[in-house]
């Protein structure tokens, strides 16, 4: 298992795809957390996260996704989930992510949704 | 800001606010009160931030303990739901790193003297650590960790593991665990026991499933290759019984038509060991004994080459004990040879016993071996007994064997008795012996009695 945490980030119009590769903790989460907001400078309001390559999150990283889900809805923006294992899918639903961001089950089906 | 600072904040605005009303009194200064106002929606501000920001840690931490709690729920469903060690370990590892927001982790496995390795996350672990305390308070633990939490994985009171995680995280960076993590951490330590426990109970079910098919498949192939009867003999009487035990031994004994029914070959063995490989060396026995009696006299030859056969088709530590006999039919000449068997007993009809002793060593020890043959008369009212350890060798509670005295005893008054009932006395008296304690080996018993004149 990939521990150190990979990111791949795949620009489809106004849509920005991250796909992630390990470990969400605190490293992981800023990475995440750095490539977004990128984005954001860049001009990019639809982000969707795809969760593949992953297969733990701590505390650390989850609270770094909400602070990145606020900034989305400060600025108007949307971020999505997709492809998450169910233990981090219950994870996101009990911690409350799931209120603010939409989850979708693969990365084909959250680009058909996400894509104007 | 913390909870302090917002009772400060809540105080701040109320004594502004009661100076507000006190200008208000005292003074008719309008940019005096709009700047006292402005103050008391600032501080209102920021006591609604700071409200804010409490409510949300509140709530952040109360979803973490939320978390944790059906985390703890999962594994124990996981481990009810699979016998998959490997699984359950990266699940309770996976688990463990991510509620105490470690950044690496550790599981090891064992019992005995030491533990093995089986999951390891963000990081190297020795594949072996002693079975002791003083390794869980070394570094050797999870090398190039600061900070880290081993608690071991307790059943019946033994050490049967030790789950690890290190350098708990933080946004500042990593320190140490919290009384919290540990006591997570050890109620994900008692789920492994569980796993483990099941795993071991799983493990003995399926061992004693496997053990009951390899005794079936021993005494299916035992069944097939002793004979289903005793041939017609005039003259003669012949009786042939075994009673398997629970573990199958490898007891063997049949009868031979020889000379074109001239002769009759009888024969009883006993294979070492017991299950499958004893069956299957009972089956060679058998079919080589068939195929050199094609071209061989029962005789000392016959025997030396059955060693040879013996020898090169089992392990080494394999042997067979056999006592068998070559009976002219006509005249009552009996050719006997005892590869390592128990005396067989001659019975006379006065009553009188005489043993058959061994001619040579047990059958596939040494290549190259000899055997003895003897010659006795089968005089009319003779009977001939062989019989295998399993009878002779019958301890009772006291742990008395039934022993050979007993049996030639017991065979010394039944001149009257058809072979049917001596049988069924040898049987029945053995069975008294052992007095209702588990049948431990094999019991064979072939009979031969030349009909009185």
């Amino acid at each position: 298992m990939t521990e150190v945490l990979r990111l791949t980030i795949d620009r489809r119009d106004s849509l920005a795809v991250i796909q992630t590769e390990g470990y969400i903790n605190n490293q992981g989460g800023e990475e995440i957390a750095r490539a977004a907001y990128d984005l954001l400078d860049g001009g990019c309001r639809r982000l969707l996260l795809d969760l593949t390559g992953t297969k733990i999150i701590n505390s650390i990283g989850i609270s770094i996704l909400i602070e990145i889900i606020e900034k989305m809805i400060e600025v108007e923006g949307r971020l999505a989930f997709c492809a998450l294992t169910p233990t981090i899918e219950k994870t996101f639903h009990i911690m409350g992510l799931a209120q603010y961001a939409s989850i979708y089950p693969d990365q084909a089906t959250a680009v058909t949704e996400l894509l104007p | 800001m913390n909870a302090g600072s917002v009772v400060a904040a809540d105080t701040a605005a109320a004594v502004l606010r009661a100076e507000l009303l006190q200008i208000a009194e005292q003074e008719n200064d309008g940019r005096r009160l709009a700047e006292r106002l402005l103050q008391i929606l600032d501080a209102s501000a920021a006591r609604e931030l700071a409200l804010r920001g409490q409510l949300k840690r509140q709530d952040f931490e109360a979803k973490t303990r939320g978390v944790q709690l059906e985390a703890l729920y999962d594994v124990g469903l996981a481990i009810a739901g699979t016998l998959d060690l490997e699984r359950l370990c990266e699940e309770i590892l996976m688990r463990s790193v991510s509620l105490s927001d470690a950044r690496r982790g550790a599981l090891y496995l064992g019992g005995g003297h030491d533990l093995e390795l089986r999951r390891v996350f963000g990081g190297d672990a020795p594949a072996r650590l002693p079975l002791d305390a003083t390794a869980r308070e070394s570094a050797v633990l999870l090398p190039g960790a600061v900070h880290f939490l081993a608690v071991p994985v307790e059943s019946d009171g033994a050490t049967k593991g030790l789950l690890v995680v290190g350098d708990k995280e933080s946004r500042k960076g990593v320190g140490p665990f919290s009384t919290g993590d540990r006591r997570t951490l050890e109620l994900l330590a008692n789920q492994a026991a569980i796993a483990l426990e099941n795993l071991e109970l799983h493990q003995a079910a399926l061992d004693n499933q496997r053990l009951e098919r390899e005794i079936e498949l021993a005494s299916e192939i035992q069944r097939q290759i002793l004979p289903k009867g005793t041939p017609e003999v005039p003259g003669y009487e012949l009786a042939g019984w075994n009673r398997p035990a629970r573990h199958i031994g490898g007891d063997y004994y049949d009868f031979f038509r020889l000379a074109h029914g001239r002769e009759l070959g009888v024969v009883l063995g006993d294979v070492s060991g017991k299950g499958v490989p004893a069956a299957l060396l009972v089956s060679t026995l058998h079919s080589s004994l068939r195929l050199l009696l094609d071209r061989l006299e029962l005789g000392s030859d016959l025997f030396a080459r059955l060693n040879e056969h013996i020898l090169a088709s089992s392990s080494s530590n394999k042997f067979i004990t056999l006592f068998a006999a070559r009976l002219d039919v006509a005249t009552g000449d009996l050719v006997y040879l005892n590869a390592g068997h128990n005396p067989g007993i001659l019975v006379r009809r006065d009553g009188r016993v005489e043993q058959m002793g061994p001619g040579g060593l047990p059958l596939g020890l040494l290549p190259n071996m000899s055997f003895r043959a003897e010659s006795v008369n089968l005089a009319p009212g003779d009977l001939l007994c062989l019989y295998s350890d399993g009878i002779t060798e019958a301890a009772s509670p006291s742990d008395e064997e039934f022993g050979l005295e007993r049996l030639a005893t017991l065979l010394g008054g039944v001149a009257n008795d058809s072979l049917c009932e001596v049988v069924t006395r040898i049987d029945r008296e053995v069975s008294a012996h052992a007095a209702g304690l588990p049948q431990g080996d094999d019991q064979t018993l072939l009979l031969l009695r030349r009909n009185p004149d």
